[in-house]
């Protein structure tokens, strides 16, 4: 996830990293990783707080003056947990596209490139 | 069936999408998102998702149909880099003819599938993840932003940084390879990916290092 601000928006940070904040903590599933402080009354998150508690790298490019929170490792797995994360991806014609637009129907989600 | 190619420019994908007429989504990732979020790091690899979008096998090895290359003859008169390539291709483990059968069994059986997993199972077997490749995702994902914002060359340190942290994510490296190693007027982007003045490594020096073809991917337990 690239930041502009280390304050993004809840709605923001959850779609990027497939943590959404709630008062409970972070949360992925049925997974919630206590998070004191990390969800502000202005419904941002601090992601360094978030990136402490979930194991997230926060790197910084100070001459660009952005940041990029990396994946979580708190569970010591590339997958947390078994919720399949939900990003907005495009079709070929630019359109977005979420998995959970299939819900009700198995999937099976094959990468590829073109290099 | 759904398909997401892990390229940061949707252009390069537009020929290969034509060219299939696929009837399922066929998605684009500019921002490989899906390798943190799935843990693909080469391709190609796959994830099955349950009707509740629960994550029924982790990511691994997806090969469904096994590659002409596999058999074909070596041909000679090629360079000595080429032909250890193609030795190295003819070394990846194929699995294709188990692993589409174990799809279709479970597009069959369902959750009864001996194929389907556990949701604990799944993130057991996923791959460990290492601090390292968690900061390797975040400088490839600051180089891909850079990319795009402020030039290519602004993009580099970031991505050298994450092959060095993260030397088992081919996505990494090929995306950023190919790059810098496919000619200006190219049709398609270059797969050999070899020696260039950027980047320490490249496409066969690295499989080289990394064990040979053998263990150029995860393959599926099943």
């Amino acid at each position: 996830m690239i930041l502009t601000t280390l304050r993004p928006s809840a709605s923001a940070f959850a779609e990027a990293t497939g943590w959404e904040p709630k008062p409970e903590g972070l949360c992925r599933g049925e997974i919630c990783v206590p998070a004191p402080g990390s969800l502000g009354s202005d419904g941002t998150v601090d992601a360094q707080i978030a990136a402490e508690r979930l194991g997230m790298p926060l790197l910084h490019d100070e001459q660009h003056g952005i940041w990029a929170l990396g994946a979580a490792t708190m569970s010591g797995h590339e997958l947390a947990s078994a919720t399949a994360a939900d990003p907005e991806l495009m079709d070929r014609a630019g359109t977005p596209f979420r998995l959970s637009s299939l819900r009700g129907r198995k999937v099976v989600l094959v990468a590829w490139s073109t290099y | 069936m759904v398909t997401v190619a892990l390229d940061i420019f949707p252009e390069h994908t537009h020929q290969w999408i034509d060219a299939a007429k696929p009837t399922h989504p066929s998605l684009i990732d500019t921002r490989h998102v899906t390798g943190q979020l799935f843990g693909f790091r080469n391709i190609p690899m796959a994830v099955w998702i349950d009707e509740n979008g629960v994550l029924v096998r982790p990511p691994e090895q997806a090969s469904v149909e096994r590659s002409p290359l596999r058999d074909m003859e070596i041909p000679e008169g090629l360079d000595a880099r080429t032909t250890e390539m193609f030795r190295q291709v003819k070394a990846i483990p194929d699995s294709s003819e188990e692993y589409r059968a174990a799809i279709i069994d479970w597009a069959r059986n369902g959750a009864s599938s001996r194929f389907a997993l556990s949701p604990d199972e799944v993130v057991r077997r996923s791959q460990p993840r290492a601090d390292n490749d968690a900061r390797a995702a975040a400088c490839f994902e600051l180089g891909q932003h850079l990319l795009l914002t402020a030039g290519h060359d602004a993009a580099v340190p970031w991505w050298r940084e994450a092959h060095r942290l993260f030397p088992d994510n081919w996505t990494y490296k090929r995306q950023a390879w190919t790059l810098v190693t496919t000619a200006p007027d190219a049709e398609a982007n270059d797969l050999q990916q070899g020696p260039n003045d950027v980047y320490e490594g490249n496409w066969l020096d690295d499989v080289v290092a990394s064990g040979g073809g053998a263990k150029y991917y995860i393959p599926p337990s099943l």
